[in-house]
Formats: C-alpha cells, structure tokens, sequence
C-alpha cells in the first residue's frame, strides 16, 4: 500500500486532514478503512459465532484462551461513548449470554468481559468491541489492576468532578490536559 | 432486598459501609475506588444480589452498561483520562474477588502501571474448530431478535420483587471457590 511509504509531511497532512473533519465525514473516512466493517460485509474472512440484526461475535485471531470471543457491533463506532443507549444495552446482554455460553459449553471456570477505549487503554482497532474470555485456573493470563496508594483528597477530588460532569455542569472545569472524545477517535483513525 | 448479610458490596449498598457515591438510582450504584488503580477509578453494581452477570436480568444489564459508559464519557470530559476500560471479572478464575457482580470503569493514562493484555496462544485447527464448534451449538437458539421486540413494548424498568436466587446458583460462587487448588 502506498500508506506505507508516506513521510512525515504526508503523515501531518493526514493528520491535519482528519482533525478538519467533522464527526460525520471521520466516521466515514474510518469506516472504509475498517477492517472489522470488512469482517462485518464478508469481505474478510472470520469465524462467526453468533450473529443478530445489530452485532457479530467471531472468534479473535490472537486468542488470551481458546474461545476468546471479539463481538463487534455492525455498525461503525470506534469508542464506546458514540455508542447509543439501545445499542449499548443490546450488546452486553448479548455478552453476557456468550458468557454463559462459555460456561456451558467449553467449561469455562470464569469469564472476563473488557472494552477499552482508547490506545492508552489497549485499543488496537479502530472500531468498538467488547472481549469476552474464556477463563479457567491458572491459564497464565494475569492482569495487572496495582493499588497505588493515593490521597483521600486527590481520590475525592477525582470523584467530585465525575459527578460533576455526570450532571452535565463541568463545562467550565474541563481539563486541559485531556483529549476530548472526538480527538480519542481521531487517535485511533490516524493509526 | 436480595441482600447477603456477609456481602461487602451489599453492605456498601445499604450504607453499612461508607463509600463516595458517584451514581444512584432504584437498582444501580456506582461508587468510587478507594484502593483504586487510577484516581476515579469507579465500581458500577446492580443492588439486587447477583453473584456473577449470568444471573442479572438482561433489563438490568443494559441499564447497567449504560450507566458505566456515561461514568466512562464522564471521565474522558473531566479527568483528562487518554482512554477507559470497562473491566468484568466473572467468577474466581477470570479474578473475581466480592461474590457480586461490579463492573469496573477505569481511567487510563499511557504508562499507567494498568495491564489488561494477554499473550496470544498458538493454536492448532483442530483446537480452534473444536472450540469454534462447541460454541456455535450453545448460541444457535440465543434468539435476541424476538426478545427485542418483546422489550421494546415494555415499559420501563421497574425493580418490584427482591430477586431470590435458587439455591443452584446462589452456590455457584462457592462451588468455584472450592475448586481452586
């Protein structure tokens, strides 16, 4: 692909390019680059396992365990904020019965669900999907969840600005620091 | 109320234990980490007592889900966090630790100390159209797409009836613990 021969004012010029866009035309734009949109059309091969209206589970190429189930939505999100409520709920309870599935019938001892959102969260794909593994005793995967200790102050103040933004008034305290949610997706599309 | 006396997170539901609330409603709290991984850190649970997610109603499961990607946007707009995870552990092996479901929503920051990778493992074809096979038998009959059209003339979710747990599945938390070595 030509992609790969891009230098680094090509690789500015894209990245300007998709900072201009509006939500709308960057969807689009990943849309057609979107290898699970591929998966989703038939135009790449996957193992299918469960497939409805609105989602497909195939199984991931690069296993944590055997079983290990990708479920992507068919439409294109690439994080799950831009996800509708309807959506959201259709996809976990669609989860959750993969789950049990797992339980039943590959005797899984355990299951984990994750989404990440975000390159700093571990997302690779630029479109939304939930992981569900397979778990059992000692299958060698260990996730690293460290207790740091921290302020009770600084932990507080963390909350109070959740909830402050759950309530839809931290407009004016928003981070400066932070990347908006546009720009996370626009992350993602860039890669 | 469903409740487990000896449950933690049912103890903090009731406010036997102090905890920094984030969210509440009829069926659902969101509280933060004390301990947390990340500043912000929060736990989402339904207040009924379910051990793991295959005994929460699947009404309950949409609201909770969606009650964690609002606290996850939150966090993107006023922490400054650069993603989040929405994090299940189900059962002792996957590492669950409090017998009731909890859905973690975590703050993430590049270099972070987080790790929810894995290795991938190498796999024959026999094993993974075994698997494959085994898998495709248990969701033939999933059938979600009545079920939604079921939903869709229900009214909203009403928690009514505390739910009891048959004593089957009640134990099935105990019984993973037991088969740890």
């Amino acid at each position: 692909m030509a992609e790969q021969n891009i230098d680094q004012e090509q690789l500015n010029a894209l990245q300007e390019k998709l900072r201009q866009m509006s939500p709308e035309e960057l969807r689009e734009f990943q849309k057609k680059q979107c290898i699970f949109c591929q998966i989703v059309a038939n135009k790449v091969q996957s193992r299918r396992i469960y497939e409805d209206g609105r989602v497909l589970a195939i199984l991931d190429i690069n296993p944590a365990n055997p079983g290990h189930i990708l479920l992507l939505t068919k439409e294109h999100y690439s994080i799950m904020p831009q996800l509708p409520d309807d959506e959201i709920a259709h996809v976990f309870k669609v989860a959750k019965s993969l789950s049990n599935s797992m339980l039943k019938g590959i005797d899984a001892h355990g299951t984990n669900v994750i989404v990440a959102n975000g390159i700093a969260a571990g997302q690779r794909a630029q479109h939304f999907m939930a992981h569900i593994i397979p778990r059992k005793e000692n299958d060698g995967i260990i996730f690293v969840l460290p207790q740091k200790p921290m302020e009770q102050k600084e932990i507080e103040a963390a909350g109070d600005r959740i909830i402050a933004a759950l309530s839809g008034s931290a407009k004016e305290e928003k981070s400066e620091k932070g990347a908006s949610l546009d720009e996370i997706s626009k992350l993602l599309g860039a890669r | 109320m469903a409740m487990k006396a000896a449950c933690l997170v049912c103890q903090i539901i009731e406010n036997k234990i102090p905890s920094k609330k984030i969210y509440e409603d009829e069926f659902a709290m969101a509280v933060l980490d004390v301990n947390g991984s990340n500043p912000g850190h929060c736990f989402v649970m339904p207040k009924n007592h379910y051990p793991i997610i295959e005994q929460v109603p699947d009404a309950e499961i949409g609201r909770l889900f969606n009650i964690s990607n609002r606290i996850s946007s939150a966090i993107f707009e006023s922490l400054g966090a650069q993603g989040t995870n929405i994090f299940v552990a189900n059962g002792i092996p996957a590492g669950q630790t409090v017998a009731h479901f909890t859905i973690n929503v975590i703050p993430r920051r590049e270099n972070d100390g987080i790790n929810l990778q894995w290795q991938p493992k190498q796999l024959s074809e026999e094993e993974i159209s075994t698997v494959e096979l085994k898998l495709k038998e248990q969701t033939k009959n999933l059938g979600f797409e009545k079920d939604e059209k079921a939903e869709a003339e229900k009214p909203r979710i009403h928690v009514k009836k505390p739910v009891a747990l048959s004593e089957e599945e009640d134990e099935y938390f105990s019984r993973q613990m037991r088969r740890v070595p």
